[in-house]
């Protein structure tokens, strides 16, 4: 009940987030429109990272405790996770368009960082897939979590060192340099729509999360009742 | 103290078992030179025939090659263990998580020590760059950069070591998380070629040992999941 | 594409994303409990 009002409260949030965005707060005067869409690329992958850490601080939270739940928030994490992820580089692909001219630039590290997130948790999913029984999969789940979370500031790391060390010209033209219309709303702004996405973020944990304990519990049922099978065969033959 | 020392020197015991089971079959490591050396081939093809270019992409080319060739190298010195049930079995033994980490680890550092090297020396002749002029930096390089593949595949190659699809599941979790590895090494050996005119060098294998480092320690930490319900 | 096509298209696959996303959730949801509920 309370997650249904968490859900409306999470909705309406993003609607009016989002309108303030398109419509009431000043492009910018340098990027113009498309700098509108900062606004839920920044928020995206904000919550990207958050997913990403709870996956991880989930993994060490089973090695410790052994127990399930910890491995539902795991998966619950590393799903809402990617798909933060990708909504991160679809909306820098976006804006990269028209403010650099290329939908990719190689030395942002942000960018890069954010599309080798994506790689390291879609094989963290693909692993999960792959490996059936529960134990061994949360095992296997946690410590690559945790390999690939302890990779991520390496690799924000060297990109920006690798950026900093090329010699060539700045990412875009100059003029093309964030300068907001009205500081403080773009900054309103971008906190509103961050506000929005993280209860929307906080509902898709929790139903998430309880998806993955309802087919926890179906597949506990389902080895109880194979195990159980075998024995009435075993005992009747 | 002592406790340290015995966990040496079983590490050191598990390694030389892995080197002496690949040196007998010799051949096994002898393809994954081959390989390496073929990848060098097509990248020529891919990218030449103009030198000049191919000189610029050599770094990146050497490492690209190394890191393939490596993961050929690591997923096959956890296969040596899946045949009967190896790993398990050494996993009964009281013997320390860490200490069967580093054995496995080292035996792949062997292994990719010896594919740095022999690449290296393939990419000076292929693509017409100076090793010679700048062998000590780049023998650190390579060294650094065989610490951090071996570290991290050894680790992906236990956890994948009974997964289904693993033949592609293994390079799809480690080269992600190589990533930082590449970019250093790269920009290391690429600093070297040139006589470092920039002076980054010595930055470029600063990152590497922190890479290294948090790879082993990270590794090292959990490979005892692994061997308990892996 | 004009600019404002790009933000229709970050925003549109952004907020598109989330409702689809959650849709399926909530079959997915539907589902397991319903055969929770056979099973018993």
């Amino acid at each position: 009940m309370m997650t249904r009002v968490l859900g409306a409260v999470a909705l309406v949030a993003v609607v009016a987030a989002t309108f303030v965005a398109l419509r009431v707060v000043p492009p910018d005067v340098n990027q113009g429109e498309a700098q509108r869409i900062m606004y839920p690329h920044v928020a995206s992958a904000w919550l990207a990272y958050l997913s990403f850490g709870v996956t991880a601080l989930a993994g060490i939270g089973w090695l410790w405790k052994r127990d399930l739940r910890f491995d539902a928030v795991a998966l619950a994490g590393a799903e809402i996770g990617v798909i933060f992820t990708a909504f991160a580089i679809w909306g820098g692909m976006m804006w990269g368009q028209p403010v650099w001219g290329v939908m990719w630039q190689w030395e942002d590290p942000r960018l890069t960082t954010t599309a080798l997130l994506l790689a390291l948790y879609v094989g963290y999913l693909l692993l999960r897939r792959l490996t059936d029984e529960p134990e061994r999969r949360a095992t296997r789940a946690a410590i690559v979590g945790i390999v690939a979370a302890v990779d991520i500031p390496i690799v924000h790391f060297s990109v920006e060192w690798w950026r900093g060390l090329h010699q060539t010209a700045t990412i875009g033209s100059p003029d093309r340099i964030l300068n907001p219309a009205a500081p403080m709303a773009f900054v309103g702004t971008l906190l509103g729509m961050l506000g929005a996405f993280t209860l929307a973020w906080l509902y898709l944990m929790i139903r998430r999360y309880q998806l993955a304990r309802a087919e926890a519990a179906r597949e506990e049922a389902a080895r109880r009742g194979h195990l159980l099978r075998a024995r009435i065969i075993e005992l009747t033959e | 103290m002592s406790a340290l020392r015995r966990d040496a020197g079983i590490a050191l015991a598990i390694a030389r078992k892995d080197a002496l089971s690949e040196l007998r079959g010799r051949h096994a490591t002898v393809s994954t030179l081959f390989f390496a050396a073929v990848v060098l081939l097509l990248f020529g093809f891919a990218l030449g025939p103009d030198a000049e270019r191919l000189a610029d992409a050599a770094p990146g080319l050497l490492w690209l090659a190394v890191m393939f060739a490596g993961i050929l190298a690591v997923n096959r010195l956890h296969l040596l263990e899946t045949d009967d049930d190896a790993l398990e079995q050494l996993a009964l033994y009281p013997v320390s998580r860490r200490a069967i980490y580093a054995g496995k680890a080292l035996g792949g550092l062997a292994v990719m020590l010896v594919l740095g090297i022999v690449v290296l020396g393939a990419v000076g002749i292929l693509f017409a760059v100076d090793v010679a002029g700048a062998v000590v930096p780049l023998l650190v390089t390579i060294v650094l950069g065989a610490i951090g593949i071996a570290a991290v595949g050894t680790f992906y190659a236990g956890v994948t070591v009974r997964l289904r699809a693993r033949e592609v599941m293994l390079p799809l979790l480690m080269l992600p998380v190589l990533a930082p590895l590449l970019l250093a090494a790269v920009k290391a050996t690429a600093a070297a070629f040139a006589g470092d005119p920039f002076g980054e060098l010595g930055a470029w294998l600063q990152l590497l040992v922190a890479f290294d480092v948090v790879m082993v320690v990270a590794g090292a930490a959990t490979y005892g999941f692994l061997l308990e319900d892996g | 594409m004009t600019d404002v096509g790009f933000v229709i298209a970050a925003y549109g696959v952004i907020l598109g994303g989330l409702g689809l996303y959650t849709l399926s959730l909530w079959r997915r949801l539907r589902a397991a409990r319903d055969r929770d509920d056979e099973a018993r």
